[in-house]
């Protein structure tokens, strides 16, 4: 469970306008790899350097899910900045993962 | 009865009931649907279901998509299963679903998260049985019946990879002329479909299970009533059709001598006897003067009593004469009363049946018919009676039932009352006669079946000796014995 403890970490870091990510992925399901990528690419346009990605394989670790309640995936949780967001799917419609997450599209 | 097939695999839900419908129970490790309106009772045959396998050593875990956990364990507990111990020794799992709410959706999703859980729960505890209630709610997290669909069938091989023997509970809604195309596929998916139907008749709730389909067994094709038992579900199979009646029997006493002569020696064993009168004509009377004399027989009586409490129809009889004290004492007669509308005609059939096993009379004594009626529609009181007469006729037990008529003369279109005469051997027809200055009680027998009788109407008093007859009762003509030996004996 060292990811938790890291995932704690960033929280910290978070206050100097981190974004901290927690996905939820199912093994190497179709959905959850295309989340992945699909928020690898936002990060990469939006949070340049500013954001932290955490993945949790639900398959393996089920106890994160019964802990986080997590039913379906891809399931996305933005940690910080508060308040928390919860996303669901493969983040494909990228204005409304945009909106979701308060991030201005692009022009900050 | 199914030719060579070999049968398949099945779990014994140990329901009562249940799986003598399912030849044997639900199919291993296979996928059965059971589905159902609002209050039909879907997620306690579930629960018992699990409990009942808990209890055998099959561990399980239930999946709730619609209620809270301490729901599910009060819900358990209103049937006597104490789950929280269950969960405790490791037999049961408790996952409480909740389904996402206001989340943000952007794309595809799948349904691996609930199946990582459940996956989790059961390699833990080394699960054999799930149960996924409510299936419905976490299906409508698509907005598309493909992609509920083809989640279903990936649900469908993730069950079937692990050998799990699954109850999917799905609720259906009378109202959404749609819910039949949209959960067809689940019917098609599933190998067992159980349909619970929970209809209100005439004020009383009645409750049905069907079963739709089974692949590759055989399976009982009516549709059966159920209660809510103190232990869970309650189903009462019925072998129904009269093939399987007992024969009538030889003669016995109707413990009026007079009586016997005018049916020709007495009522025939096994036979349905109908004692039909006015309010206060004796038809209780005479019921127990045929009970009290199978009681000193060695025989035993259960009487059914709708219409006055057991303290009620001891003082009753004993000012006509009629003791019952002793029989009862020494269990011969055994009285169950009831008020019709305390429940509906299922639960006061699976009270006699189960009154029946456990007693096992000789004779059943019903007061009355007409009381019957209260336990909501005519339809109610007449599937009451003709199950309950058909299922005594098959263990070989004599009935007497009375019936009250309120027309001055008791007509013959209100013998029965609520028209099963054809299951009716035997009627005995009280009534009162007006003369020029006094009323007086006539007896007279309608019909006799497989017995000669007599065919006139006959005086009789009510004394605090009991009945008696004043003159003579003449025994059936010659004419009449003949008639009724070439052709009456069925």
């Amino acid at each position: 469970m060292t990811k938790s403890r890291k995932a704690n970490r960033f929280t910290k870091k978070a206050k100097n306008g981190r974004y901290v990510f927690r996905l939820f992925m199912a093994g190497k399901g179709q959905n959850s790899t295309t989340a992945l990528a699909n928020l690898r690419n936002i990060c990469k346009e939006h949070l340049e350097g500013r954001h932290t990605i955490e993945t949790i394989d639900v398959v393996n670790d089920f106890q994160a899910a019964v802990k986080h309640n997590i039913l379906v995936t891809p399931a996305l949780i933005l940690v910080t900045p508060l308040p928390k967001v919860m996303i669901l799917g493969n983040l494909s419609d990228v204005p409304k993962v945009l909106q979701a997450l308060r991030i201005s599209g692009g022009a900050e | 009865m199914h030719g060579k097939r070999r049968p398949i695999p099945k779990v014994p839900t140990q329901i009562t009931g249940l799986d003598q419908i399912l030849e044997g129970g639900l199919p291993r490790k296979r996928t059965t649907l059971v589905c159902g309106g609002p209050g039909s009772g879907k997620t306690v045959m579930g629960l018992e279901f699990l409990c009942r396998g808990a209890i055998a050593g099959e561990a399980g875990v239930f999946v709730t998509f619609e209620e809270r956990t301490e729901a599910v364990r009060m819900n358990a507990r209103s049937m006597g299963w104490n789950l929280a111990a269950m969960e405790k020794a490791g037999r049961i799992v408790i996952v409480e679903a909740r389904m996402p709410g206001q989340e943000v959706r952007s794309g595809d999703f799948d349904i691996d998260g609930i199946l990582a859980i459940v996956g989790g729960h059961a390699k833990k505890i080394g699960a054999k049985r799930i149960v996924l209630d409510a299936l419905d709610v976490l299906l409508r997290v698509y907005d598309d019946v493909k992609r509920e669909r083809s989640e279903l069938e990936r649900l469908h091989d993730w069950l079937a990879d692990r050998g799990l023997t699954t109850v999917l509970t799905v609720k259906t809604h009378l109202n959404d002329a749609n819910f039949q195309t949209h959960y067809e596929f689940l019917d098609f998916m599933a190998d067992c479909v159980i349909r619970l139907d929970h209809r209100v008749v005439g004020q009383v709730a009645t409750r049905r299970l069907r079963v739709i389909k089974y692949r590759g067994s055989g399976f009982g094709t009516n549709e059966y009533p159920y209660v809510f038992g103190e232990h869970g579900i309650v189903l009462f199979p019925l072998t129904t059709t009269e093939l399987t009646h007992q024969p009538l029997g030889p003669k016995i006493s109707s413990g009026l001598k007079g009586l016997d002569r005018m049916l020709d020696g007495g009522f025939r064993r096994t036979s349905c006897i109908l004692i039909s009168g006015n309010s206060g004509a004796g038809k209780t009377t005479l019921a127990s003067t045929f009970a009290l004399a199978a009681c000193r027989r060695g025989e035993k009586v259960l009487s059914l009593n709708f219409e006055e409490s057991k303290e009620a129809l001891i003082s009753g009889m004993l000012s006509a004469g009629i003791d019952l004290r002793r029989s009862i004492r020494s269990k011969k007669l055994l009285i169950q009363t009831a008020m019709p509308e305390s429940t509906g005609s299922d639960g006061h059939l699976i009270r006699t049946i189960e009154a029946l096993d456990k007693f096992k009379p000789n004779h059943l004594i019903l007061d009355a018919v007409s009381a019957c009626l209260r336990m909501g529609s005519e339809q109610a009181a007449f599937d009451f009676m003709m199950r309950l007469v058909s299922n005594v006729k098959e263990r070989g037990i004599t009935s007497i039932l009375t019936n009250q008529v309120n027309s001055e003369t008791g007509g013959d279109e209100e013998l029965s009352g609520i028209g099963f005469s054809s299951v009716v051997d035997a009627v005995v027809q009280l009534r009162f006669v007006e003369t020029e200055n006094e009323v007086n009680r006539q007896i007279f027998i309608v019909k006799s079946r497989g017995s000669a009788h007599s065919n006139r109407r006959q005086r009789y008093v009510i004394t605090d000796r009991g009945v008696e007859f004043p003159d003579e009762p003449q025994p059936p003509s010659a004419i009449a014995r003949k008639l009724s030996r070439k052709g009456g004996r069925k």
